[in-house]
């Protein structure tokens, strides 16, 4: 363990046994230091690599999740360790000091007094007291000291942040044990059964709304109700950036998808087909020998420069879907379908008539169980206020005697990691002191 | 897709000149503090009172920005680095009034970072000043949290490095003692420099105030992230390398704190961590793909 760090008395003066020294390295701030280090250089390589090949080959990896798990170790070991030497450190201390133990601090002032009058800590104490400092005065037979303190829970913002960050790892990984996530959807009618949590969704409506500006990706709602073994245990809507919440399990609208509804008619026989198809859905029609493909569906179709088909907003004021066939494993160039006026086909085997008879639109859902959020939540609420409590509320101590010999104040004071901070104080200290003294 | 909100011609040129006269000044400011550094300690007050002005006028500029664009601009590395400049100006223009005159030599080292930012901004083709609608995805409270943070984060770390390329150069003048004697114009310059112990004081306060908000950008980012995508957290090029801008700073602070490391290694920390987030900010969006290729 760092020579810095208080530790237990007959740890200092014996040799540890070897588990002792074993116990010492794993909590070690070096270990922790080198661990940081190497997770960052790790991350730097694999935010190089594309993005699913870094998630499946480094960031799942036993090795990296083996790190983690070693961090969190290294960070549980050195804040037990650590929780007994700060509460003393905190809670206990040394209250009385001697001038001669006042003047060896590294920041210490000597104030002559020309007339101490019979209490001459009384006026400090009064200076102390305005600087926002807690005080006690102890009197041994040494003399009399004034001691001044504040920011005593500064000392454990290192455990808050640390114990936070580990509530975090913890909660990270019971959410990755106790849970899954998958993706499904589909259009208004639909309905999907996710095994791993045992329910199944109906999706009910699916409609789209268009932001003030048609141009911008609409937002799409669409009705769902979860069943299991036929009763129903949620039902809501699910939009983007509000998604529909049960048992720990999310259901989030990830992204839509154009539909065009499609009537394939033989002129020879009258029968006609009523198709849904997805963007890039093939569908062999049989006695023709051809494949029909829908490309592309535009809902407010027009023609960019250089011919490319493009939709100039998503409002449907033209529907167009762009579609290929295949004949006899002979690509046809692409074409366009306009919203109910059908298209005649030759095929080998005579005509068929295509006609887009309409569009809706199909929700995609992101769906995951997380029963670790709560702990995350928590987690990282505390660690703000641990990083608040580390950094601004820093202990301070100061320390004050008269010393009659000299008929001089010895005032002194320690940070626990602010030195500047402590200057500062003991400057307006000892110009209040000043003050009062009238030099 | 993506179309353009429409600006009137007007909105579009008060925006516009704010913008040329919010960098005017602040090259003038960066002038001043440089001038300042050299010894002619009147125009220390002078560069902070035109940087204060350069504030004001580039808030301006983002007020307008804000009605132009109908939402909070934070969107786009346009939108973006003005925010992350404010940020780092007003957090600087604070701690300056805050611990009076003593540091305008910092200024000299921090105006010029600033002025990298906006050439960047500026000048660096790819970057569109188009006046975008926010997509849905956007549209969260929690990119106001997110974006807050991590322009206030940024402009920590901004502080942070200005502070440590002061003591680098201190550091190369005090081992070149006898070039330094001969020339008035370093001399003048070393004595300008505060010294390490001070500016390593500094350099920790602006990393403290840079990771406090580096850690609510990463919660207020993993926060929103699971309301729209489902997931807090996923391992996006963009997180990933806050992440490690992130971990860089937490060993500063530890190798600082506990290890009573100072000086040479802790200063080497803080520029790492520095280019750690300036890749972050540049880097990811033009060399690395992912989800955040908006911000
Ligand atoms: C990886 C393992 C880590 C180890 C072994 C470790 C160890 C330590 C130790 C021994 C201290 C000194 C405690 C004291 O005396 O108050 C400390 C301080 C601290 N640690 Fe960690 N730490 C680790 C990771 C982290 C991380 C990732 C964070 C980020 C939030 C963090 C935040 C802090 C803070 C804020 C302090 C107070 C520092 C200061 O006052 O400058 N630690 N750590």
């Amino acid at each position: 363990m760092a020579q810095e760090t208080p530790g237990l008395p007959e740890q200092q003066s014996t040799q540890a046994s070897p588990i002792k020294q074993i116990l010492n390295f794993l909590s070690s701030m070096q270990l922790g230091i080198i661990l940081l280090l190497l997770l960052a250089v790790i991350s730097v390589f694999a935010t190089t690599q594309e993005m699913n090949t870094a998630i499946s080959s480094i960031y799942t990896s036993w090795w990296f999740v083996g790190i983690m798990a070693f961090t969190a170790l290294n960070l549980l070991l050195c804040t037990i360790e650590r929780i007994g030497p700060l509460t003393r450190q905190a809670f206990q201390p040394k209250r009385e000091m001697t001038a001669d133990g006042i003047k060896k601090m590294q920041i210490n002032r000597v104030i002559k007094v020309k007339s101490p009058g019979d209490e001459p800590l009384a006026s400090v104490q009064q200076i102390f007291k305005s600087n926002g400092l807690q005080t006690t005065v102890q009197e041994t037979s040494e003399g009399i000291t004034l001691f001044g303190e504040r920011g005593k829970f500064g000392y454990f913002g290192s455990i808050v942040t640390h114990l936070s960050l580990l509530l975090i790892l913890l909660g990270a990984m019971y959410g990755a044990l106790t849970g899954y996530e998958t993706r499904n959807g589909g259009m208004s009618g639909d309905n999907f059964f996710v095994t791993q949590g045992n329910w199944r969704a109906d999706i009910g409506e699916v409609r789209m709304v268009f932001e003030k500006d048609p141009t911008v990706r609409p937002r799409v709602y669409s009705d769902v109700t979860i069943t299991r073994n036929g009763k129903v245990i949620k039902e809501g809507t699910v939009s983007i950036n509000d998604p529909l919440r049960f048992e720990g399990t999310s259901i989030y609208h990830s992204t839509f998808l154009w539909i065009s509804q499609v009537n394939i008619t033989d002129p020879a026989t009258g029968t006609v087909e009523e198709l849904k198809f997805f963007e890039g859905d093939r569908y062999f029609l049989q006695d023709k020998g051809v494949q029909f493909e829908s490309l592309a569906f535009f809902p407010d179709f027009t023609m960019a420069a250089g011919g490319r088909p493009t939709s100039k907003s998503y409002n449907p004021n033209r529907p167009v879907l762009a579609y290929r066939i295949t004949i006899n494993g002979q690509q046809e160039p692409w074409d366009l379908l306009e919203l109910n006026e059908p298209a005649t086909l030759e095929t080998p085997n005579g005509p068929v008539e295509i006609t887009l008879t309409g569009f809706e639109n199909a929700a995609v859902y992101s769906i995951a169980k997380n029963l670790g959020r709560p702990i995350l939540f928590i987690g990282a609420v505390l660690m703000v206020i641990g990083l608040y409590m580390s950094f601004f509320l820093f202990p301070r101590r100061f320390w004050a005697t008269f010393d009659a010999k000299t008929s001089s104040l010895v005032v002194g004071g320690r940070g626990y990691r602010n030195r500047l901070g402590v200057e500062q104080i003991m400057e307006r200290i000892e110009s209040e002191i000043r003050n009062r003294e009238g030099e | 897709m993506g179309g353009l909100i429409n600006v009137s011609p007007t909105g579009l040129l008060v925006e516009n000149t704010l913008f040329v006269i919010a960098v005017v000044v602040y090259l003038l400011a960066t002038v001043g503090y440089v001038i300042n550094l050299f010894g002619k300690k009147e125009w220390g007050g002078f560069a902070a009172n035109t940087l204060r002005v350069a504030f004001l006028i580039h808030t301006a500029f983002i007020l307008t920005r804000t009605v132009n664009v109908m939402r909070v601009p934070f969107v786009g590395h346009f939108e973006f680095g003005n925010m992350f400049i404010w940020s780092t100006v007003l957090v600087y223009a604070w701690t300056e009034w805050r611990l009076k005159d003593k540091y305008h030599a910092v200024g000299a080292f921090l105006m010029p970072v600033v002025m990298l930012y906006i050439s960047y901004i500026t000048l660096f083709p790819k970057i569109s000043r188009a006046h975008n609608p926010l997509p849905p995805v956007l549209q969260s409270n929690w990119l106001k949290f997110h974006v807050s943070a991590s322009v206030l984060g940024y402009a920590g770390f901004s502080l942070a490095f200005a502070a440590a390329l002061m003591w680098v150069l201190k550091y190369v003048m005090e081992n070149k003692k006898d070039a330094v004697k001969g020339s008035p114009f370093l001399k003048t310059l070393t004595q300008a420099l505060p010294q390490p112990r001070v500016l390593e004081e500094y350099m920790y306060r602006a990393s403290v105030f840079g990771f406090l908000f580096q850690t609510v950008m990463i919660i207020t980012g993993a926060i929103w992230a699971d309301q729209s995508w489902g997931r807090y957290w996923g391992w996006d090029p963009k997180e990933m390398w806050s992440l490690i801008t992130w971990f860089v700073f937490a060993v500063y602070l530890h190798a600082r704190f506990t290890r009573g490391w100072t000086g040479k290694k802790t200063v080497a920390l803080v520029l790492v961590g520095w280019v750690a987030m300036m890749f972050t900010w540049m880097g990811v969006a033009w060399l690395l793909s992912g989800i955040h290729s908006f911000g």
